[in-house]
């Protein structure tokens, strides 16, 4: 790790790495709407051994997740994060495939059955646990988990590849997968802890989320610099981003600063740089209705996802916000509801 | 010179032409241990992995086991050994690979699904033998590799982590899958054009050569595989037929020397 300039010096950059791109994203803010995934899948992933694949997923927590159990595959470091924890590649079905359905009988066996999926067939599938979440009515809870590469500043997959097929990209820390370096080896894949690396099993490569680099680098829609299209195309707009080293930015207030923004498993220690709003939720209710003053979404799940941090960060958010309801002002409380030209700050370092 | 001296010389000319015949390849294969490469005219019954004509080629077997390379689980490999063949034209060379794998992958795509496969390694031209795995930089190898679905690659490597396809393969490959057995036969022009391509010689020589076998289902890939030490590759030289006609006129002309010499003593000392 080492600091590139005076300005930056609180903020950690990999090594070799002059800036680092960043999102923050509200968790508050997500209806689960698949937008993203379906922005994210119609640029990169619709074809060509990718069909499986969906770089942006947004999953149920409490829940499985996509894929099916990944938190429990393995991958990262270990404590001190010098070595790294043995992984395991996904089962194919645990990514979720098509259901065979009943379309033959149906139509040419002549069965009065309903359509439906084949007996087994519909045994799991991305989203298959969708809003099911956890408790008991009155108090059940979930929250949705948008998930895309972390772009971490210490990533176990790039160490994974005994070919250095992946890397960090000096400029802005973007990991990517160099296409002629890869021989399908799938290290990365089970080196990731996030399982943000796939196979293509058709080309005999491994992909994975590449940021949308074109965009950010003006090469997309208009000429345009843009965010990246699972940022820029979310109806609540509840992605921002930017460089963590960018020290106006919202993203490093909100990381560095305020350090409300967490990240996602900590403890697997490849120092991700998507970082969550953690959820609130109404407090817990009484079987009679009646409003308690008992977080609904348990603190220890949340550390459990989001780590130690989670607790400051949301004791933050509480007392900013009633701040705000007493009459007062709150910086973290207008950037969380910032504009969107506040949301993408790209273009800050195309001087240096 | 009688009748029974005629046949006599005739016996020994035959006994010296059969010993020429039949006695040098004996006398190569004690001499030569590692993978020879037979001379042959014409690849008929060499052709498919299966042909008929493998049978009357030398078979090597070559122990193999873990690369204990720098990768996840490098240690856990299951093919013991496997039976090299090789043979050469006056244009190409043919290389058979067979080893036991009671699994056939291949064909499945998917994230845990692993092809099984086989590689060739050749020094790439330098005067000493490269590192076994994968060369290094400035002793780099030519590896052949087949790949249980089907496809094969002529790579270059300097290196661990250095492997490199060449622009355009100059291998082409066969396999079949039969009775839990893999064979597969490498074919590649002797001395391809190109920088950086292990040329096979045309006279006798010999060359340093060493395989790898992978097993899909065991999940092998990259260095976790079973692989064999350095062998020594021998090159025949010529057409052995053709010395072999030497041999013959020659053995025959040195019993008719000898006989017309003989019959001349006997007429001289007669008279």
């Amino acid at each position: 790790m080492s600091s590139h300039s005076s300005s930056t010096e609180a903020v950690d950059l990999a090594e070799g790495v002059n800036h680092q791109v960043a999102m923050v994203m509200d968790l508050n803010k997500c209806i689960g709407c698949q937008t993203c995934t379906i922005a994210c899948k119609t640029n990169w992933t619709d074809s060509g051994g990718r069909e499986y694949m969906y770089w942006n997923n947004v999953e149920t927590k409490p829940g499985a997740g996509y894929p099916k159990d990944w938190e429990e595959l393995g991958g990262g470091w270990d404590d001190d994060g010098e070595e790294r924890t043995p992984g395991e590649l996904p089962d194919q079905d645990d990514y979720g495939a098509p259901w065979d359905f009943n379309h033959e009988q149906i139509m040419y066996e002549g069965s009065d059955e309903p359509l439906r999926p084949m007996d087994d067939a519909a045994d799991w599938a991305p989203n298959y646990d969708e809003d099911e979440g956890a408790g008991e009515y009155p108090n059940s809870y979930y929250f949705y988990l948008p998930r895309i590469c972390n772009h971490c500043t210490h990533p176990s997959c790039v160490e994974a590849c005994p070919r250095s097929a992946l890397y960090k990209r000096e400029e802005d820390g973007i990991v990517l997968v160099d296409q002629d370096r890869c021989r399908g080896y799938r290290y990365c894949v089970e080196g990731c802890p996030y399982k943000k690396v796939y196979y293509n099993a058709m080309k005999k490569k491994s992909e994975k989320c590449i940021f949308c680099y074109p965009r950010i680098e003006g090469e997309g829609p208009e000429g345009e610099v843009r965010g990246p299209a699972c940022a820029e195309d979310c109806p609540p707009q509840l992605r921002m981003v930017g460089y963590l080293d960018d020290e106006n930015g919202p993203i490093h207030k909100l990381v560095n600063e305020y350090e409300v923004a967490v990240r996602l498993h900590p403890e697997f220690r490849t120092e991700p740089n998507v970082y969550y709003i953690p959820p609130f939720a109404p407090p817990k209710h009484t079987d009679a209705g009646e409003s308690t003053d008992e977080e609904r979404i348990p603190r220890d799940y949340l550390e459990e996802l989001f780590g130690p941090k989670v607790h400051n960060a949301l004791d933050t958010i509480n007392q900013e916000r009633e701040r705000v309801r007493r009459g007062g002002e709150s910086e973290l409380m207008e950037l969380l509801n910032s504009d969107r030209s506040e949301k993408y700050r790209l273009e800050v370092f195309d001087e240096s | 010179m009688n009748r029974n001296e005629l046949l006599l010389a005739g016996l020994l000319a035959a006994v010296i032409a059969g010993g020429a015949v039949l006695l040098p390849p004996v006398a190569e294969a004690q001499a030569e241990s590692g993978v020879p490469v037979e001379y042959v005219d014409t690849t008929a019954g060499l052709n498919s992995p299966t042909g008929s004509g493998w049978a009357e080629i030398q078979t090597a077997t070559i122990p193999l086991s873990s690369a204990g390379a720098a990768v996840p689980a490098a240690n856990d490999v299951t093919v013991e050994e496997m039976q090299v063949q090789a043979v050469r034209t006056n244009r190409q060379i043919r290389v058979r690979t067979s080893w036991t794998d009671p699994t056939q992958d291949g064909s499945e795509p998917s994230v845990r699904e692993f092809d099984d496969n086989v590689a060739v390694q050749l020094p790439a031209g330098g005067e000493e033998q490269p590192p076994i795995a994968m060369g290094s930089s400035n002793n780099p190898v030519n590896i052949w590799y087949w790949s249980g679905s089907g496809s094969s690659e002529e790579l270059l490597a300097g290196g661990p982590g250095s492997t490199t396809p060449f622009e355009e393969s100059t291998l082409r490959t066969e396999h079949t899958y039969a009775d839990g057995r893999w064979h597969v036969v490498f074919t590649r022009p002797l001395d391809p054009r190109g920088d950086s391509r292990t040329a096979i010689p045309r006279d006798a020589a010999d060359l340093d050569i060493a395989f790898a076998v992978w097993n899909g289902s065991n999940m092998e890939v990259s260095g976790q595989k079973a692989a064999s030490q350095w062998h020594r590759l021998a090159v025949s030289s010529g057409p052995p037929a053709y010395q072999r006609f030497l041999w013959v006129i020659a053995g025959v002309m040195i019993v008719l020397t000898t006989l017309l010499t003989l019959e001349g003593i006997r007429r001289t000392g007669g008279e």
